[in-house]
C-alpha cells in the first residue's frame, strides 16, 4: 500500500507537468485545427533557452529563466505562424491539411538539426532551482520536481482563470467553436490563431525549461515528451482542455504505476513510453474520440 | 485526368521520359566500371543512395499518391533489417535434434529448424554433445531472411494500417512518430536479443569478395524493380482510386470506392518496400544499431521526398540520390547540412508544393504541367506580395 501511493505521488507530480505540456499542443489543436508535430522540438528549446539565458548571466535566479524562455520560444513560434500556419488559413495552400502536417514536421526536423548544430549532440544541464529532495508521504521527491510540479500547477490555473474569464480567453473558446461566428461579432480569427500558436508552444518550452534541471538536454530531447502529449491529447479528445488536463495526470499515474509494478525492474524504464504507445491502440479500437473529444473523428 | 490518360498511351516506350530513364539506367549500370577502381568509396555513396530513393519513392507512394503521411518508414525499414539480422543470430539449421534448444523438424526432409537462446548458456553448444558426430549445423539462407523481413514489415504495416487508417491522415502520423519511436527505445532496451547500442553483426550478401560491385548491382536492381512495380501500381485501377481518395475521400466513398481498404493496401506495399529495402541494406553495412531509426533519419527521406516531388516516384527518388550525393559532398559542413535542408524542405512546402525537381522532370520530357499547378505558383507568388 506504502509503495502504491509513494507511486501515486510521483505519478501525480509527473502528471502536472505533462497535462501542461500537452494542454499546449490541445490549445494549438483546438484553435487552429493543426496537430504541431514539432511540440517536442519546443519543449527542447525551452530546455537549451534557460540552459543559455543561465549560462549568460550567472547571477540570476534559475527559477527566473523559465518564463524568459517560455517567451522566446514564443516569439519564435509567433513568427513560424505568421510565416508558415498563416497562408493556410487565408486559403492560399492547396490541401491544407496534409500541408499542416508535413510544415510542423519539417520545423521540428530544422529545429533538431539546429539545435545538434549549435549545440552539439552532448547533454546539458542548467542548475537546479533548489538542491536537495523533499520528503512527501512515504516518498522522497526531488525539489527541482516538486518545484517544476507545483508551478505547472499554478500556470494551469492561471490559464484557465485566462480561458475562461478573460475577454481574450472567451474569444478564443469562440473561434475553437466557429470561426465565421466569431469573426461576424468582431473577433479577428487570424489574431486568435497566432495568439494561440505562440501560447501553446510557449507552454511547451516552459515545460522543457522547468524539467531540464531534472532531465539532460540534448537535441532530440523533446521526442518522447511530445509523443507522450499526443497519446494525452488522443486520450483525452482532440482539442478538449478539461481532456488534456485528465490526460496528463492519467498518464503521469500509468507511467508511475506501470515502471513500479513491472515484471523486470532493470527494464521497467525502457517500457515506460510504450505503455502510451498501448494506450493509443486502446483509445483507436474503443474510444476513437477520447474523453471529451467531439464526435468528428 | 488528362496526365493519366497520356502516361498510359498506347506509345508507352517511346514517351521521352522513358527514353531518359533508360539513359540513366545504362549509366548506372556502366558506373561501376570507373568507379571499382578510381574511386570505390563514391561506389558506397551510390549504395547508399539507392537506399534512401527507395525509401523516398516508396514514401512518396503513400504521401503524394493515398495523402497519407507515415512517420514511421523508418521503422518498418529497420523491422526488414533486424528480422534478418536477428534470423542470422539466433535460428539455425541442424541434420540432428539438440535436444536443448526450441527446436522444430522441418517435414520432408532431416533438418531441424533450431531457435537459440539469449538467456544463459547458448543451448546449441550445449546440445552438441547429444548430435551424433558428422552433424551439420547451418544459418539459414540469407534470401529467406530478406523475404521474411518484408513480410514482417507488411504485417505490421497491417496491422497499424487496419487500426489507424479508418481516421484522418493526422492520425497515422501520430501513431507512427509514437511506433518508431518506441520500437527504437524496445531494440536498445533489450540487449540480449538485439544487442541494443552494441550493434547486431549481420552476415554480409556477397562474403566471397571484397569488392563492393556485387551489393551495388543488387541495390540498383531493387531500386529499379520497385520502381517498376510502384509506377505499375500507380497507372493501374488502385492508383486511381487512390488519387480519387487522396482528392476527396467522402466523394471517392460514396462512388463505391474502398476507402480503407486501399489505404491499408497501399500501407502494406509501401511498409513492406520499406522492410526490403533495410533488409537488403543490412546485409550490406552488415551493423545495425537502434539509432536507424531516429526522426532525424525520418526527417531526412521525407526530405528527399518533397524537395524532390512528392507527387512523382521518380523525382522523390532522385531527390533521394541527390540529397544523399550532396550530404557526402557538404562533409565539411557537418551538422549544419541537414540545418540547410531542413530550412529547404519548410520553404519547399510553403512555397513550391510540386518540389523543386518534379516540375523540372516535367518540363524535361514535354509534359503541360497541370493548370492547377500552374494556378498555385501564381497563387504563391500573389501570396508573397501580400504577406510581405
Amino acid at each position: 500500500m506504502k509503495y502504491f501511493l509513494s507511486l501515486c505521488t510521483t505519478g501525480v507530480i509527473m502528471g502536472v507537468i505533462y497535462a501542461l505540456m500537452a494542454l499546449g499542443l490541445t490549445l494549438i489543436f483546438s484553435i487552429l485545427r493543426v496537430i504541431n508535430f514539432a511540440h517536442g522540438e519546443f519543449y527542447m528549446l525551452g530546455g537549451y533557452a534557460s540552459y543559455f539565458i543561465l549560462s549568460t548571466f550567472t547571477g540570476l535566479h534559475p527559477l527566473l529563466a523559465v518564463p524568459l524562455a517560455g517567451l522566446i520560444a514564443a516569439l519564435i513560434g509567433l513568427a513560424f505562424e505568421i510565416a508558415f500556419l498563416r497562408p493556410m488559413h487565408q486559403g492560399r495552400i492547396e490541401r491544407p491539411d496534409e500541408y499542416a502536417i508535413l510544415i510542423t514536421f519539417g520545423l521540428s526536423f530544422f529545429l533538431m538539426n539546429l539545435a545538434l548544430a549549435v549545440f552539439g549532440p552532448y547533454p546539458h544541464r542548467p542548475p537546479s532551482f533548489f538542491q536537495g529532495a523533499v520528503r512527501l508521504g512515504f516518498v522522497n521527491v526531488s525539489a527541482d520536481r516538486l518545484t517544476a510540479s507545483i508551478l505547472s500547477l499554478a500556470l494551469l490555473t492561471l490559464l484557465l482563470l485566462i480561458i475562461n474569464k478573460t475577454w481574450i480567453g472567451i474569444a478564443l473558446q469562440a473561434v475553437s467553436q466557429n470561426k465565421d461566428a466569431a469573426a461576424v461579432v468582431g473577433i479577428n480569427p487570424l489574431r486568435m490563431n497566432t495568439l494561440a500558436f505562440g501560447l501553446g508552444v510557449g507552454l511547451a518550452a516552459t515545460a522543457g525549461a522547468l524539467l531540464a534541471p531534472s532531465f539532460l538536454i540534448v537535441p532530440d530531447v523533446g521526442a518522447v515528451p511530445s509523443i507522450r502529449s499526443y497519446v494525452i491529447i488522443v486520450l483525452g479528445g482532440m482539442g478538449s482542455i478539461q481532456g488534456s488536463i485528465l490526460g496528463g495526470l492519467l498518464i503521469g499515474l500509468v507511467e508511475s504505476l506501470g515502471a513500479g509494478y513491472f515484471p523486470d525492474p532493470s527494464r521497467a524504464l525502457n517500457y515506460k513510453t510504450a505503455f502510451g504507445l498501448v494506450i493509443f491502440a486502446l483509445v483507436l479500437l474503443f474510444r476513437p474520440r477520447g474523453f471529451f473529444g467531439r464526435k468528428e473523428v | 485526368m488528362t496526365t493519366y490518360a497520356k502516361s498510359t498511351g498506347r506509345r508507352f516506350w517511346f514517351r521521352p521520359q522513358w527514353a531518359a530513364a533508360l539513359v540513366a539506367l545504362v549509366i548506372a549500370l556502366l558506373v561501376p566500371l570507373y568507379l571499382q577502381i578510381h574511386s570505390p568509396y563514391w561506389l558506397h555513396v551510390l549504395i547508399v543512395a539507392y537506399f534512401y530513393a527507395i525509401l523516398a519513392s516508396s514514401w512518396s507512394l503513400l504521401a503524394g499518391y493515398a495523402g497519407q503521411f507515415s512517420f514511421g518508414h523508418m521503422a518498418f525499414m529497420a523491422i526488414g533489417a533486424y528480422t534478418t539480422g536477428l534470423i542470422g543470430r539466433l535460428v539455425r539449421l541442424t541434420t540432428a535434434p539438440t535436444g536443448m534448444c526450441a527446436e522444430i523438424p522441418l517435414p520432408g526432409r532431416d533438418l531441424w529448424l533450431v531457435f537459440i537462446n539469449t538467456v544463459g548458456d547458448n543451448c546449441l553448444e550445449l546440445g552438441k554433445v547429444n548430435m551424433p558426430a558428422g552433424t551439420l549445423i547451418y544459418r539459414p539462407p540469407i534470401l529467406s531472411g530478406i523475404i521474411l523481413g518484408a513480410l514482417i514489415a507488411g504485417l505490421a504495416g497491417l496491422a497499424i494500417g487496419a487500426l489507424v487508417l479508418r481516421f484522418k491522415a493526422a492520425y497515422l502520423a501520430l501513431f507512427t512518430i509514437a511506433f518508431s519511436e518506441i520500437l527504437r527505445t524496445l531494440i536498445r532496451g533489450e540487449p540480449q536479443i538485439t544487442r541494443g547500442d552494441h550493434g547486431l553483426r549481420v552476415a554480409p550478401l556477397f562474403p566471397q569478395t571484397i569488392s563492393r560491385v556485387p551489393d551495388y548491382y543488387t541495390m540498383l536492381a531493387i531500386l529499379v524493380a520497385s520502381l517498376l512495380f510502384m509506377y505499375w501500381l500507380a497507372s493501374s485501377r488502385v492508383g486511381l482510386f487512390l488519387r480519387a481518395i487522396r482528392e476527396d475521400e467522402e466523394a471517392a466513398a460514396a462512388r463505391g470506392v474502398d476507402v480503407v481498404r486501399y489505404k491499408v493496401l497501399t500501407f502494406v506495399i509501401t511498409s513492406m518496400l520499406a522492410g526490403l529495402a533495410g533488409a537488403f541494406f543490412a546485409h550490406y553495412i552488415t551493423i545495425l544499431s537502434p539509432n536507424i531509426i531516429v526522426l532525424p533519419q525520418m526527417g531526412l527521406v521525407i526530405a528527399m521526398a518533397i524537395i524532390g516531388g512528392v507527387e512523382s516516384l521518380a523525382a522523390a527518388a532522385i531527390g533521394g540520390m541527390i540529397i544523399q550525393i550532396s550530404l557526402e559532398l557538404l562533409r565539411e559542413f557537418e551538422a549544419w547540412r541537414l540545418v540547410i535542408f531542413g530550412a529547404l524542405l519548410i520553404l519547399t512546402l510553403r512555397f513550391a508544393r510540386n518540389g523543386l525537381l518534379a516540375p523540372l522532370l516535367q518540363r524535361l520530357s514535354g509534359t503541360v504541367p497541370r493548370a492547377e499547378s500552374r494556378e498555385e505558383a501564381s497563387q504563391a507568388e500573389l501570396g508573397e506580395e501580400v504577406g510581405a
